[in-house]
């Protein structure tokens, strides 16, 4: 009973018409702004976290939880109407876009919709019940645990995100140097700064988000030059009674699939879509169906998508460390509002807490009552030629840089991450972990040297812990089967070349499965 | 310019080096008593392996080419760097349409009344921004 109190101590604060405005402006404008072409969810947010600056903090929290949202939203919409791939919703293009083919758009967005609606719902019932819970086991957690745990949400970011380990965790520790960036919290000495007074105090992180994510996409955008023909189609939003009765059981599977993987490190939203989809694939009444177009395969995976994007809360909020690229923006979005996320947050600051988790489920229910039915008005967006687009994108990431510390400075420092942001997307390596690795660096370094300071110097500390053992443990199986399966493979490409001399290209070509 | 997996491990190696180097002016310290350097010193060792590995892989993989559009890269770059200048010597209203007008050489057909309209249109919401929201913009 002590949660349905404390849900009902959320509702009273995210239900005063303040929060309830924020919750909504927050769903429209995340919504609006994650259908642009090439926007994300990071970048959505990146772009947008500048409007919270002036909002008092709880507000401030529900809003951007709100941008979230709508972002996820808004992508999903554009998978669904145009087969626009983001990183976020490459499962929705598979059977959503076969829908909008077959006419049945308003169908599919309306699954969508509600599939979000059933999954979240299921996912704040499991916060409710786990945050508490597992902050009671982060105060078990030593500095050697929680080295070791940012350790294994690396390696499983690095993983997921890129697919390759190599390049995932050389874009973390890329992240880790740059977090190093400015006065050492132990000794005071200054590191990096090149003697820049602006430095001393570390790079913003909303100068590498907005440089890495905004800028850097839209010049590939302009550089790709695709004018996108905007949806034009009708659409006919309400189902039959068979047609919503088919999306029940498939969006209650994805909703339990992804209020558990959302959980776990380096998890969220994509692998969550990923392994529902997988799994209505397996058990669903319709399998032999999906991928041509069915309701199962929409619903299953937004359900996922929307209770993972939940629950990845969990260890942002019990804990202390976020999980995947987006959380770490979002704990930085809460350091700045003054508010340090881990155990302490829920008994320290109850109505932030518990007033944010309910403010999910309001926010689901806008989405549902405002943004579904709404989505034809939305989709008016993409009659916006790019070329009027990206200045005002443009405008809003100088704003944006500007607002931090009413500092023009801070946009030469944008610009610069604007580069090499650039520069990475040319070689191919996803920024996203980057941005982990810059949130998690300051943390791990402090931990790894609190940990030592305990031990004495000796590293055995590591492994004498339960905990960081099991953790560590994990990562060496894992480094272990990367390892394995990058020789099995190259043996096998080797193989194949010298059995026929012609397959050279092909076995190069079918290295792109799984690489260290 | 032919390689992309060669091209990455060296970018990693260079990016290792730096912060390395840089670490080694720091005192490092030792374990149980660890100085500023020590730990930016393990990480580029971390990152130096990784770049190596790349190389190394890099053999293994097909070869794939790097492009690199420098125009409009430069125009974007330059468009902000123009904004932080130009609002920080004369004000920002001037800023931002410099950086529209700036901006659109990167778009393709540059027209100067749409350039116009944008720039009034994001003069208005700054304007928005500073009296309802409360930011703190020198516009004027």
């Amino acid at each position: 009973m002590d949660i349905l109190h404390n849900l009902a101590f959320g509702f009273e604060h995210a239900l005063t018409w303040q929060n309830l405005l924020f919750c909504a402006i927050g769903c429209v404008v995340g919504t609006l702004v994650g259908l642009l072409p090439g926007l994300g969810p990071l970048a959505t947010i990146s772009i947008l976290l500048p409007l919270t600056y002036s909002i008092p903090t709880g507000g401030a929290l529900i809003m951007l939880a709100g941008i979230y949202y709508g972002a996820q939203y808004g992508d999903s919409v554009s998978a669904i109407t145009m087969k626009i791939p983001h990183a976020s919703s490459i499962v929705a293009c598979i059977d959503g876009y076969k829908m909008t083919l077959k006419g049945q758009t308003g169908l599919a967005l309306f699954t969508a919709g509600v599939s979000s609606f059933i999954g979240g719902t299921v996912a704040i019932i499991v916060l409710s019940f786990f945050a508490p819970m597992l902050g009671e086991v982060a105060f078990l957690f030593g500095p050697a645990d929680y080295c070791a745990l940012m350790l294994v949400g690396f390696v499983c970011v690095s993983f997921v995100t890129t697919g390759n380990l190599l390049d995932g965790l050389s874009m973390c520790l890329i992240g880790v140097l740059l977090g190093q960036v400015g006065t050492d919290v132990n000794s005071g000495q200054e590191r990096y700064t090149l003697g820049f007074p602006f430095l001393a105090e570390g790079i913003g992180l909303v100068s590498i988000a907005l440089g890495c994510f905004g800028i850097a996409e839209i010049t590939k955008n302009l550089d790709n030059k695709d004018e996108r023909t905007p949806f034009n189609g009708k659409i006919h939003l309400l189902p039959t009674w068979p047609e919503f009765k088919r999306i029940i059981p498939s969006a209650l599977r994805g909703s339990v699939v992804g209020s558990f993987l959302g959980i776990l490190p380096g998890g969220g939203p994509t692998i969550a879509q990923f392994a529902a989809y997988a799994i209505d694939k397996k058990v669903s009444k319709y399998k032999d169906e999906i991928g041509t177009g069915v309701i199962e395969g929409v619903a299953g995976q937004a359900a996922a998508d929307e209770a993972a994007a939940r629950t990845s809360f969990i260890p942002l909020m019990s804990i202390g460390i976020p999980e995947n690229a987006v959380m770490a923006l979002m704990m930085a979005a809460f350091i700045i509002k003054g508010i340090q996320p881990g155990p302490n947050m829920i008994a320290g600051h109850p109505d932030l807490f518990w007033g944010l988790v309910a403010s999910m489920w309001v926010g689901n229910v806008f989405l549902v009552v405002l943004n579904v039915p709404l989505v034809r008005y939305w989709l008016s967006v993409f009659k916006i030629p790019y070329a009027v687009l990206f200045p005002s994108i443009l405008f809003f990431c100088c704003i944006g840089t500007f607002s931090v510390n009413n500092n023009l400075d801070d946009i030469f420092i944008t610009a610069l991450f604007g580069l090499i942001g650039y520069i990475f997307l040319r070689l191919d390596l996803d920024p996203a972990p980057l941005l982990l690795g810059f949130i998690l660096g300051p943390m791990l370094e402090e931990n790894f040297r609190r940990a030592l300071l305990i031990s004495r110097g000796s590293f055995e500390i590591f492994v004498t812990r339960p905990i960081s053992a099991t953790l560590l443990a994990i990562i060496a199986a894992f480094v272990a089967w990367q390892v394995a399966a990058f020789v099995a493979q190259s043996r096998r490409a080797k193989a194949a070349r010298a059995g026929l001399p012609g397959a050279d290209a092909v076995g190069a070509a079918d290295a792109g499965a799984p690489q260290v | 310019m032919n390689n992309r997996h060669l091209l990455r491990g060296l970018f990693l190696i260079a990016i290792s080096l730096a912060f390395g180097i840089g670490a080694l002016q720091y005192r490092i310290g030792h374990f149980d008593r660890a100085g500023p350097g020590l730990f930016p010193l393990m990480v580029s060792c971390l990152l130096l392996l990784i770049g190596i590995a790349t190389i190394v892989r890099s053999r293994y993989l097909e070869r794939l080419p790097m492009e690199f559009n420098y125009r409009n890269i430069a125009i974007i770059l330059a468009s902000l760097c123009g904004f932080a200048l130009v609002s920080e010597h004369v004000k920002m209203i001037a800023g931002i349409v410099f950086m529209v007008f700036c901006a659109s050489f990167a778009g393709g057909h540059f027209s100067v009344s749409r350039n116009i309209k944008i720039a009034v249109g994001l003069v208005a919401i700054a304007l928005v921004f500073q009296k309802l929201l409360g930011f703190n913009l020198p516009l004027y």
